[in-house]
């Protein structure tokens, strides 16, 4: 094979620390159905809501859990982070996306937004890249939720 | 990184593969109508998608792109003689017609029938604009004839060039879509080329060298749009269209003709890199079109008589390490043209995309690969018709424009977006 005659075999990368946050409901359900799969350690967290009468915007009081059900802590998560992706099907989880997003920028890692598009509105979608753009630096919106396991393998989460 | 599966699955064009299969069912580029400019002239060696055929213009001005190899013996017709209604060959005589069919065999009694048995592989060749354009499928699933802008506007607006790329397809497209290596590897071009040189939009572009990207799904592709920071806290959006297989628009800049490119496989590891340059309602002027043709823009200059560009891998693309240290270039080489062939070509024939380390920003990217494997397993396994193939979805175009902080790109440019005729492009 043509590729192979010039590049030697050898590794140039280390293992990423990639956590992939789910903002809603239905985004938890895309991420369950993925993480049974063999990644390269990346962490699926899914963002509960927030206890009643406390700020959502304020990582304290962000509410997070693993696929198992067990609780997660976003400042621990963030901490040593490579890649940070928000995934987000509809525009309730406003105020989380910026909670995870000032810890991300203190400890400055960028983020990435993923609106999964798939059977919603367009209005829908437009207002969840809306509340994701402030946050991140780079913004996807997928049509189809296969795009989640490929856009992960594609960056070695 | 992509599997290495995939990665075949993506880079194979040759007949019988998938992708082979899906490049099958558009209308592609296949000459410069230059290239056949009378009735009888020379005829022509063009390979495409691992197809070694003949193009050749009969008599009657009927153009025909055949095998290029007799069906006697095998010889190569562009030894040929084109004339009286086909191209006959010089080693026994038989003649073909510009389908492909053999109308005489010398040696038997055109009486016998014989030669009605003798058929080449043909395919229709068809102008449109400065381009011949075939298409290599079946022909129950040959789409309508392909209507891009540039090849419609009449020819004083619109001029198009070709250069032979020593790359498989895939990374020389994926090259036209990575906005984000504008900022670096072309960075030294913005003011000095005349075909760039002089828009608002470009002190947007110096000013703000990490751009913001935003990908979204169109019909036929994909839009990539980069924000970068204007006045007032509004934003300067760049939005690529994205066709597929291989039809990309770089937005455009300021009053300057409009151009971007189709990738065409020639083999495995060869393609034909495209550029298109045009104005939506004006003629280009004499001096945008002498531009043009010297190489400036996306365009290049030629070794003599050739498609081979004359900056190339055997003289290292003439690379000036002085000009690099001085930041008149970025890599080294001159022009927009060669500065991406060069790269593309030092990735090797078929790069190994089991060994990137992609990032985020990457994700223009990953999202046409994803499109471009479902629709070509969607073909594949279900029969489907991919995008792009209908004119609706090739009638695009990109744009440049100031929006405010919370536009949705893709909303706001709706009819920006959208071929307007008579109507000029959006630019800033
Ligand atoms: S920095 Fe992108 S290929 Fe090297
Ligand atoms: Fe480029």
């Amino acid at each position: 094979m043509a590729e192979a005659q010039f590049r030697v075999d050898y590794p140039n990368s280390k293992t990423r620390s990639s956590r992939i946050f789910a903002l809603d409901k239905k985004a938890a359900q895309v991420l369950q159905q993925i993480s049974e799969a063999p990644w390269n350690g990346a962490h699926f967290l899914t963002v509960l809501p927030a206890k009643d009468g406390k700020d959502a915007t304020d990582a304290a009081y962000l509410r997070l859990s693993h696929p198992d059900g067990s609780p997660a802590d976003v400042f621990e998560e963030l901490r040593h982070a490579d890649v940070v992706i928000l995934i987000s099907c509809d525009t309730r989880a406003t105020g989380t996306a910026e909670a995870i997003a000032k810890v991300a920028f203190a400890n400055k890692t960028m983020i990435a937004g993923l609106a999964l598009a798939e059977g919603k509105s367009e209005g829908v979608t437009n207002e969840v890249v809306a509340s994701l753009r402030p946050y991140a630096s780079v913004l996807v919106v997928a049509q189809d939720n296969d795009f989640v396991p490929a856009m992960l393998t594609a960056l070695r989460a | 990184m992509l599997r290495k599966e995939v990665n075949d699955l993506l880079t194979q064009t040759d007949p019988g593969t998938p992708m082979g299969d899906m490049f099958r069912q558009y209308w592609i580029p296949a000459l410069l109508s230059s290239e056949l400019p009378e009735n009888d002239c020379d005829p022509v060696r063009v390979k495409l998608l691992g197809e070694r055929l003949i193009a050749f213009r009969d008599t009657e001005g009927r153009l025909g792109l055949i095998d290029e190899f007799c069906a006697h013996r095998g010889v190569s017709l562009w030894f040929g003689r084109n004339e009286e209604g086909g191209l006959r060959c010089p080693y026994h005589g038989w003649k073909f017609d510009h389908t492909g069919q053999c109308i005489e065999v010398p040696s038997e009694a055109p009486e016998s029938g014989f030669c009605e048995k003798i058929k080449l592989q043909g395919y229709p060749l068809v102008q449109i604009g400065d381009v011949l354009w075939t298409h290599m499928g079946e022909k129950d699933t040959r789409p309508e004839l392909p209507e891009w802008e540039f090849s419609t506007v009449p020819a004083e607006q619109t001029f198009t060039s070709k250069r032979w790329q020593e790359s498989n397809w895939l990374q020389a497209m994926e090259g036209g879509i990575d906005s984000s290596h504008v900022s670096f590897l072309h960075s030294g071009g913005l003011n000095s080329d005349p075909l760039f040189k002089g828009a608002k939009g470009n002190a947007y572009n110096l000013a703000d060298k990490k751009p913001v990207f935003e990908v979204t799904e169109s019909d036929g592709g994909l839009f990539i749009g980069a924000r970068r920071n204007a006045e007032d806290g509004n934003f300067y959006w760049r939005i690529t269209p994205w066709v597929m297989p291989s039809f990309s628009m770089v937005p455009p800049r300021g009053d300057h003709p409009v151009h971007g490119h189709f990738w065409i496989p020639i083999d495995d590891e060869n393609c034909m890199a495209w550029s298109y340059d045009y104005h939506p309602t004006r003629a280009l002027s004499t001096d945008e079109r002498q531009a043009m043709m010297d190489g400036h823009g996306v365009h290049c200059e030629y070794v003599p008589g050739t498609f081979q560009p004359l900056q190339n891998k055997y003289n290292d693309y003439m690379m000036d390490r002085a000009a690099q240290r001085r930041g008149d270039t970025y890599s080294g080489v001159k022009g927009i043209a060669i500065q991406d062939g060069s790269l593309q070509e030092s990735m090797g024939p078929i790069i190994d995309r089991t060994k990137e380390n992609l990032v985020s920003t990457d994700n223009g990217i990953i999202m046409a690969r994803h499109r471009l494997r479902k629709a070509v397993t969607a073909l594949r396994d279900k029969g489907i018709t991919p995008p792009g193939t209908i004119v609706s979805h090739q009638k695009v175009r990109s744009v440049a424009k100031v929006l405010g902080p919370d536009d949705a790109f893709a909303e706001a440019c709706v009819d920006d977006l959208k071929v307007r005729p008579g109507q000029k492009q959006t630019s800033v």
